[in-house]
């Protein structure tokens, strides 16, 4: 696992005896963890008192360092030794390496999802119209199609409806294929 | 053979024959036993042929018959060359048995090569990844919505969606220049005003985005100047802060002569051009300040605001009539005409101070020019007016003053040859100086070119050899995964030691044995050695004996004695020679035995006898049935 130099030299500070002494360590390091997955908008939460200890500018050099430091694992989807040996390189203990990978296993499943899903499509319902005349001229003949689809967003679900011809619904069908095809391959690699 | 038959049984586990624990070798197989096997193999090697062909024997002999002659055509058609038939399944021999199932073993495709014959590159583990999770979520079937476990979370319901956009961070960073000490202000602002990281944004999904992404474009900063100055740094021996001065004017330079290169030529350009460039003119202006002000007219942008003003006087009257044609903006075309009144006024002043200035800077250069030369021409004159006074004063003592003047040119000849000469004796050792710390610095030059490449070598070598360790790395990790999750049964190493001792011990034997052949070879030399002798002695013997036999009784007795000695000992050779082809034949005989008793003839001919019997009844009952029905 690569990082940068300010990430480096953060985590240096963070697991540095002198600057980040024994007590305030798992402090910070709850606070890190907490503000990246709900309490992120809270600006006070540097303002805790056990972390009065560290001064202003350097605890949030480390609180930036940290939480990158952990965004990068959980991309990463690292496993322990690859977390430990990250951390052995940049000099911490094996006890604050200990600390930080249990707070990373307790937390590493409930980080958002980056993936925009659309909806699922679960059900096809449909409708076939023959139009025979209209109005303006006496012969029209033509199929039409009326298709509602019905989706789950979110686990509550909805309609998408819409009428087609049958070139369209063919042109639409052919399409459905292709995608499933390109999937099949897709897992052939 | 022990080893052969387990990696057999084995072999035929994984095809899916069902083997008891008890079959522990070839020996052990049922006829039932023998036709799953082989029928499983085949189908293994070739499904078109095996499909047909039953994994049981059937209960009927003929039918058991019929199997086992199209299984024996089978093996044929697969390319088995030994003799096989229906004999070999229905009334089995263990070294037929064996070498079938070792020809059919051999053909069973190989499951293993491919999976080692994929490339190990990182982007072919992360295909087959992406690959095999696909396949993973194409398999698993929809539930309705009720019927979901909480382990469906990802693909069944849908989590939060959030898409990856990234925003600017404000980072409380160190200083890059560690000599430049940041500003007070900003420390405070660090320290008391700057939120931290995660709380400044909006969503808690673009913080992740945006931390990574400002992470990735740190680390590729990072990587693309360590590159470049490992290949254009070094050569120019600069210090890294001196290199990045000389790149960052070099960009500046070049950036203004884009921009004034591209200002320039809409002059010639026709109308539909002259829309954009004039907007880059007044990009432009902004730059150089408001052009209002003539106040702030400095000497180095006297040319470009010059040449601004005058192309700007010429394009200003295009874009306007192309303007108003459009009739919305109308109020703002009035303003615009005003503007552009003033604006031209304000112009033709700046011209006009300009064009005064640049008069009366004429004026003054003449001048002073005029000054100068007046005051050169009046020195000179004083000069010419000193001399003449000086030899008016000394013309009425002329002829004195004649030798002094003369004693003087001559003493102050002689001191400039003296000078002269003085010059000369500082001068070598100077220029010798001048030529050795010359010297001193060309070699220094070539010393530390050399190192530089040196350095060059070095730090290729140092980054070839950490990308090998990164990649035997990975591949010694993925072999590790690969190696756990390959079947555990069977131990290669305990065959291959095995190998290697039989290869050996068959060294061994073939030495013995060449051994043997020289000993026997060399034997049989004597004993022919041995025999031509004998026949001569005895023919020599004879002769003398029945020379001497004519004449004398107990010679003629020795000779009969010795005739008789003769036979009897050919005789015995004789059988001595027939007790040892007696001996081979009876070895050969008993290994005969043993090979036929293995092929259990014997319980063979019983069990043919009986299907033999069972074969009749069958016709017969078939015939009943025929006549009857």
């Amino acid at each position: 696992m690569e990082l940068s130099d300010s990430v480096q030299r953060g985590l240096r500070s963070l697991g540095d005896e002198s600057v980040v002494d024994h007590a305030t360590f798992p402090a910070l390091v709850d606070v890190c963890f907490r503000s990246l997955l709900s309490a992120g908008r809270d600006a006070g939460l540097l303002e805790e008192p056990e972390l009065k200890q560290v001064e202003g500018v350097l605890l949030k050099r480390i609180h930036a360092a940290t939480t990158t430091f952990i965004l990068e694992a959980v991309r990463q989807n690292a496993d322990e030794s690859t977390i430990s040996s990250c951390l052995e390189d940049l000099s911490f203990s094996s006890e604050r390496i200990e600390i930080l990978y249990s707070c990373y296993q307790v937390t590493s499943t409930s980080f958002p999802h980056h993936c925009l899903q659309p909806a699922h499509i679960t059900d096809v319902s449909w409708r076939l119209q023959y139009h025979v005349k209209n109005g303006v001229v006496d012969k029209v003949n033509e199929p039409f199609y009326l298709i509602s689809l019905n989706t789950e967003n979110k686990g509550s679900p909805e309609d998408i409806t819409f009428t087609c011809t049958m070139e369209q619904l063919q042109d639409m069908v052919g399409k459905l294929k292709d995608a499933a095809k390109s999937a099949e391959k897709a897992s052939q690699m | 053979m022990e080893e052969v038959d387990k990696i057999l049984i084995l072999a035929l586990k994984q095809v899916g024959t069902e083997l008891s624990e008890e079959v522990g070798s070839v020996k052990d197989f049922t006829s039932e036993l023998i036709v799953e096997a082989v029928v499983r193999c085949i189908r293994v090697i070739d499904p078109g042929l095996g499909s047909p062909l039953p994994t049981s024997l059937p209960p009927g002999m003929s039918a058991r018959f019929r199997v086992g002659m199209s299984l024996a055509q089978a093996c044929q058609d697969i390319g088995y060359k030994g003799e096989i038939g229906y004999q070999t399944f229905l009334y089995s021999s263990e070294t037929e048995i064996r070498s079938l199932l070792m020809f059919l073993v051999e053909k069973l495709p190989r499951e293993n090569a491919e999976a080692s014959d994929q490339p190990t590159g990182k982007s072919a583990i992360l295909q087959r990844a992406i690959a095999a999770a696909i396949k993973a979520q194409l398999v698993e079937p929809w539930l309705p919505p009720n019927c979901r476990l909480p382990l469906h979370g990802e693909t069944q319901s849908l989590g939060v969606m959030h898409s990856f956009h990234k925003q600017p961070l404000s980072l409380p960073y160190c200083i890059k220049d560690p000599g430049k000490k940041s500003l007070k202000e900003v420390k405070d602002y660090q320290r008391d005003f700057l939120p931290p990281v995660t709380a400044q944004l909006a969503h808690n999904a673009t913080v992740a985005a945006s931390l990574l992404e400002q992470h990735t474009a740190e680390l590729s900063v990072a990587q693309e100047w360590y590159n470049e100055w490992n290949s254009q740094g070094l050569l120019s021996r600069l210090t890294p802060q001196d290199y990045r001065a000389r790149k960052l004017t070099r960009l500046r330079k070049r950036i203004e002569e884009q921009l004034r290169s591209a200002a320039l030529p809409p002059t010639e350009s026709a109308f539909g051009g002259l829309g954009a460039t004039s907007d880059l003119s007044d990009i432009l202006q902004s730059f150089r300040g408001s052009a209002a002000s003539a106040h702030t007219l400095t000497k180095g942008s006297h040319f470009t605001h010059s040449q601004k003003f005058t192309f700007t006087q010429e394009t200003e009257a295009v874009p306007s009539p192309a303007r108003r044609t459009d009739d919305n903006h109308h109020s703002q075309q009035e303003e615009l005409a005003s503007l552009q009144q003033q604006f031209q006024q304000l112009c033709s002043d700046v011209d006009q101070l300009t064009t005064e200035l640049k008069h009366l800077s004429v004026t003054n250069a003449q001048v002073l020019d005029e000054f100068k030369q007046r005051e050169r021409q009046n020195n000179e004159l004083e000069e010419k007016i000193q001399l003449k006074k000086k030899t008016v004063d000394l013309l009425p003592d002329a002829e004195n003053n004649i030798v002094k003047l003369q004693a003087l040119v001559e003493a102050s000849a002689q001191r400039v040859v003296n000078l002269a000469s003085q010059w000369e004796k500082h001068r070598a050792p100077l220029i010798d100086e001048h030529r050795r710390l010359k010297e001193i610095c060309s070699n220094q030059d070539m010393e530390s070119s050399k190192k530089l490449s040196e350095i060059k070598v070095l730090h290729d070598k140092i980054r070839v050899s950490t990308e090998e360790a990164k990649k035997k790395e990975e591949i010694h990790k993925q072999l590790v995964t690969e190696l756990e999750s390959l079947p555990k049964d069977v131990s290669r190493a305990a065959y291959t030691q095995r190998i290697l001792e039989i290869v050996s011990n068959i060294k061994k034997q073939k030495e013995e044995i060449t051994k043997i052949l020289s000993d026997t070879k060399q034997l049989q030399k004597e004993i022919n050695g041995l025999t031509g002798k004998l026949d001569r002695t005895f023919a020599v013997t004879d002769e003398l004996v029945f020379k001497d036999a004519k004449k004398d009784e107990s010679v003629r007795k020795s000779y009969k004695y010795l005739a008789a000695l003769h036979e009897n000992c050919n005789q015995l050779i004789q059988t001595i020679e027939d007790t040892g082809t007696i001996l081979r034949e009876i070895r050969d005989l008993e290994e005969q035995i043993d090979t036929e008793n293995s092929n259990k003839t014997v319980a063979n001919l019983e069990k043919i006898l009986e299907d033999y019997k069972a074969i009749r009844q069958e016709n017969s009952a078939l015939a009943a049935k025929v006549r009857e029905g």
